[in-house]
């Protein structure tokens, strides 16, 4: 029975050991030190910063790039108490967020927009119908919308006009899924039942295409052949803007809104280094691989 | 005359005999219903604890069948998560559970051997003794909010490795200090007697005595705090956990990949991620995680229950 207590204390030594070998690993280690960037913020970047931090780990070995999600507040208030060195935001900071983060962290905050999030409305390539407002929409895809016809949107072609609309909509733990009902069905207001949910922006477009009644919203970077493309106009009266690259990013197409970062003064180091890459040729292609719009036209 | 009567009645005693004296009487029929009855509920309602168990575990593996094997766990997450295995958040894991305990555990051993050897029975024992309690009971995300005020923000850890490991040292303190108090007050009064009586101090009687004699039961009390350590998601949400990083695959480095300064990926929250934000992952990887994340639980409280037994089995009282 004695014998089980010198070995206890050896187990625990070895163990203290390793432990003592690890913290004094990231001491010596500069790969572990100065060079990680640490990410947080908006839950709709994730994966895009995710995507990012991969791509670039691969190219650049040394750097250490860890991503973390939590939404844009968390992202905003991890910036201004110094836990994380850039904020993925889907929205601007507030004058008061601003006025902390000078306050705590002695610098302006940057604000530096990488990519847009346009989201298109999407038809079968046969549809007649060309252009559609944001109020349309909302009476196709809200709870008590009248829209249910073609019809009721002014397609005169007895073909298409006794058509009823199949909405084809996304599954609810969607970022789109939300932008779209916060920006086309305003404030509170729900989905009407009834649409056919789809669990990815690809598996929208590639339904519509299949659906010749159908409509569907989606990331613009997801178009193909098989399907057109709708002119969204704000309100009746106003012109059609169709969603590209040059509308998303001066924002005359409506259902668009700017991918933010945020970082503290002027960027130096890996972090400049890191911030130049995303907004390279070769750090827009993921933003374009994942259906989010690029900042700058690049092909 | 006297005879006559006494024939008579050891007739009719043994007609009563020959109608059975042990038949149950209806009284004793209805018990014995009941009976059967409450033992077969009971035995039912037993079994009932264990399908769960056995339903998720062979859904779970069911469903994550194809991508098991060797090189699920050995590979990092790729191509934007969906593809690959879990090498990153299983060795998070493993990181922040073996500091959480090297944390924890000399600190609740030795507070329990303090409080169950030393302490007298007066008003410091007992308000210590209700704060280790209610410590017990606090919900692990209130550990996490104290996490992340007191070592992320106050000891300015960040969010790393360090301060994450820290909060789940606090939360599973209280159940080792509990745990050893027990395995310490199983050893029998009379040892400690016999050894005072030999001129040993209170110290020597602890490590040569008691500690020997109740190691099997701290020891328990210490592993099965691993499989909560390591299943917890809460209390490294706010404190150190990723959605994801990259670590080295191969070699050395492979098995160290993260500081003390560090945020690490683990699996329950990577679990979590994997089912709310990534974008396209196959249900096999989902599904994969999850088998992992219960087999590892499963393992090391299979350990601890072997090691209790084999322990006990040299006891010798």
């Amino acid at each position: 029975m004695i014998r089980t207590w010198p070995r206890a204390i050896a187990v625990l030594g070895i163990l203290l050991a390793l432990a003592a070998g690890c913290g004094k690993r990231s001491e010596n280690n500069p790969a572990a030190k100065g060079k990680n960037i640490r990410v947080e913020g908006s839950d709709t970047m994730v994966n895009l910063a995710q995507a990012w931090a991969e791509k670039y780990h691969k190219a650049h070995p040394d750097v250490s790039v860890q991503v973390l999600g939590g939404g844009t507040g968390v992202g905003i208030a991890s910036l201004i108490d110094g836990n994380c060195d850039m904020a993925n935001t889907s929205r601007s900071m507030k004058e008061t967020e601003i006025k902390r983060a000078k306050a705590n962290r002695g610098a302006d905050p940057k604000e530096i927009i990488v990519g847009f999030d346009a989201l298109a409305i999407y038809v079968h390539k046969d549809n007649p119908l060309d252009s559609i407002t944001i109020e349309q929409l909302a009476e196709i895809y809200g709870e008590g919308g009248k829209t249910t016809k073609w019809g009721d949107l002014g397609v005169k072609d007895p073909k298409w006009a006794g058509q009823p609309i199949t909405r084809v909509s996304r599954q609810s733990s969607s970022g789109t899924y939300t932008y779209f009902r916060e920006v086309i069905l305003g404030p509170g207001r729900d989905y009407k039942l009834g649409s056919i949910d789809q669990s990815g922006s690809k598996d929208v477009v590639a339904l519509v295409s299949k659906t010749p009644s159908a409509i569907g919203y989606s990331g613009m970077g997801y178009h193909t052949d098989a399907v057109k493309t709708l002119k969204v106009t704000k309100k009746t009266g106003e012109p059609a803007v169709e969603p590209t690259v040059e509308t998303a990013r001066d924002k005359s197409y409506p259902i668009t809104r700017p991918l933010q970062i945020y970082v503290i003064g002027e960027p130096a180091g890996t972090l400049q280094e890191y911030l130049a890459w995303i907004l390279s040729p070769k750090g827009q292609k993921v933003v374009l691989d994942l259906g989010y719009v690029p900042i700058k036209p690049h092909e | 005359m006297n005879k006559a009567v006494d024939n008579q009645a050891l007739l009719s005693s043994l007609a009563v005999a020959k109608s059975n004296p042990f038949a149950p009487t209806p009284l004793e029929e209805r018990k014995r219903i009941k009976e059967a009855i409450a033992k077969w509920l009971l035995a039912i309602i037993t079994l009932m604890l264990v399908l769960p168990v056995i339903a998720i575990l062979g859904y779970l593996v069911f469903k994550a069948w194809p991508i098991l094997g060797p090189s699920f766990l050995l590979e990092n997450p790729q191509d934007n998560m969906t593809a690959g295995g879990i090498w990153a958040p299983l060795v998070g894991t493993f990181f922040l559970v073996v500091i959480s305990l090297l944390i924890a555990a000399p600190i609740g051993v030795l507070a329990g051997v303090y409080l169950n050897e030393y302490a007298g029975d007066n008003w410091a024992t007992r308000v210590v003794n209700l704060a280790v309690m209610n410590l017990a009971g606090v919900p692990s995300i209130v550990h996490a909010l104290f996490g992340v005020g007191a070592f992320v923000l106050f000891a300015g850890m960040g969010r790393s490795l360090l301060a994450a490991s820290c909060t789940l040292a606090v939360m599973t303190l209280p159940v080792i200090i509990t745990s050893t108090r027990e395995a310490l007050s199983s050893v029998p009064m009379s040892f400690r007697e016999a050894c005072w009586n030999m001129g040993a101090t209170r110290w020597q009687t602890i490590r040569t005595i008691v500690l020997p004699n109740s190691i099997s039961g701290i020891l328990t009390g210490v592993i099965l705090q691993v499989s909560r350590a390591a299943g917890e998601t809460a209390p490294i949400l706010f404190t150190g956990a990723v959605f994801f990083r990259d670590v080295p695959e191969h070699g050395w480095e492979a098995f160290f990949p993260y500081g003390l300064h560090d945020r690490v990926m683990a699996l329950s929250y990577h679990l979590f991620t994997l089912v709310t934000q990534v974008r396209g992952v196959s249900d096999e990887i989902q599904y994969g995680t999850a088998v992992v994340l219960i087999g590892l639980v499963l393992f090391v409280n299979a350990l601890s229950i072997a090691l209790r037994s084999y322990l006990r089995s040299r006891k010798k009282w």
